[in-house]
C-alpha cells in the first residue's frame, strides 16, 4: 500500500512538469491516481461482461439480433455518438487548458462538454419515448432486452459522470485545480473518456451490426 | 502511425469514423467484410480514445496497455462471433 501511495504522489508530482510543448503530461504517470483506475478497470469489466451476453445471445437467436437494429432509430444512435465524441473532445481540451493555467478556457470546455452530456441524456430519453410509440420495449424480444439493459446502464454512467464534470468545474472555480495539481480533474476527465469508449462498442453492435 | 496528434486532428477522425458506420449501418446487408470494417473501426476509435484523449501515449506503460488490449480483444470477438456462432451456442447451452 505505501508502494502505491508512494506511486501516486509521485505521479502527482510529476503532472505539469512538462516538457511537451503539446502541454501533455509526464512520461509513466497515472493519469488521475490508481484508485480511478480501480473504478475504470471493474466499469470495463462490467460493459465487457454485457458485450459477452450480446454475443451469447446474439449467437442464440441470429434472427432477433439481425431484426433488432433496424428497429431502432439509427439517427438517434448515431447523434450520441457524435455528441459523446466531442464531449470527450471538449473535456481533453480542458485538460490542455488547465495546464496552461488557463482556467478560464478549463471551464469553458468543462460547461461544454456537460452540454453535450446533457445533449445525450436528451437524445436517448426521446429515442426510449420513440421506441415506445413504434410498440418496442424490455419484453418484446431477447434483442431489446439486450438493448434496453446495456444502454440504461450506459445512460447512468452519463449521467453521474456529467455531475463528476460539473463538480471540476466547480473545483476549477475554487481554485482546487492548477496547472501544477490537477490530479482530481484529471480522474474525472479519464473517467468520461472510458464512458465514451463503453459507447464506442455499444453503438456498432446495437444499431449497425445485424 | 499512433504518434502524438493534435486532439482537433483525433476528433475529426472520430466523427467522420462513426458518419461511415452511420452510412454502413443505412446501407450495407452485414457480411465478413462489413463486420471487419466494423471491427476495425471499433479498435481504431478505442485506441485513439485511450492515447490521445486519455493521453495515455505518454502514461503508465501497464494501464496503456491494458487499456490498448481490450480495443484488440472486443473486435476480434465480434469477428470470432460472426463466425463461429454454432460454437458459442454450443458453448452455452445447459445439457
Amino acid at each position: 500500500m505505501k508502494t502505491m501511495d508512494a506511486a501516486i504522489t509521485a505521479d502527482s508530482a510529476q503532472i505539469g512538469r512538462n516538457t511537451d510543448s503539446q502541454t501533455l503530461p509526464a512520461q509513466h504517470h497515472v493519469p488521475g491516481g490508481w484508485p480511478i483506475w480501480v473504478g475504470i478497470f471493474s466499469e470495463m469489466t462490467e460493459f465487457a461482461m454485457m458485450f459477452i451476453i450480446y454475443f451469447i445471445a446474439k449467437s442464440h437467436y441470429p434472427e432477433l439480433f439481425n431484426e433488432g437494429p433496424t428497429k431502432l432509430n439509427t439517427l438517434a444512435g448515431v447523434l450520441n455518438t457524435l455528441v459523446l465524441l466531442t464531449s470527450s473532445y471538449c473535456v481533453a481540451k480542458s485538460m490542455q487548458a488547465i495546464r496552461r493555467d488557463d482556467t478560464t478556457a478549463c471551464v469553458r470546455w468543462l460547461w461544454l462538454a456537460i452540454i453535450a452530456g446533457g445533449t445525450y441524456l436528451l437524445i436517448k430519453t426521446w429515442e426510449y419515448h420513440w421506441n415506445e410509440t413504434m410498440g418496442i420495449s424490455k419484453d418484446t424480444n431477447t434483442f431489446f432486452t439486450v438493448y434496453y439493459y446495456t444502454t440504461f446502464n450506459h445512460m447512468l454512467h452519463v449521467g453521474w459522470g456529467s455531475a463528476a464534470v460539473l463538480w471540476a468545474i466547480f473545483g476549477v472555480k475554487r481554485g482546487s485545480f492548477t496547472a501544477q495539481s490537477h490530479g482530481g480533474l484529471e480522474a474525472v476527465a479519464v473517467y468520461w473518456h472510458m464512458i465514451d469508449l463503453a459507447w464506442i462498442v455499444i453503438f456498432p453492435l446495437l444499431y449497425v451490426l445485424r | 502511425m499512433f504518434t502524438n496528434k493534435s486532439i482537433d486532428f483525433v476528433w475529426i477522425q472520430l466523427m467522420l469514423l462513426t458518419l461511415l458506420s452511420a452510412f454502413i449501418a443505412e446501407t450495407a446487408d452485414t457480411g465478413l467484410a462489413v463486420i471487419i470494417i466494423v471491427a476495425v473501426t471499433i479498435g481504431y476509435k478505442g485506441r485513439m480514445i485511450v492515447d490521445h484523449f486519455m493521453e495515455l501515449i505518454h502514461a503508465n506503460r501497464y494501464i496503456r496497455a491494458s487499456m490498448r488490449l481490450y480495443f484488440y480483444v472486443i473486435p476480434l470477438m465480434i469477428v470470432l462471433a460472426y463466425l463461429f456462432p454454432e460454437t458459442i451456442v454450443r458453448m452455452t447451452t445447459l445439457r
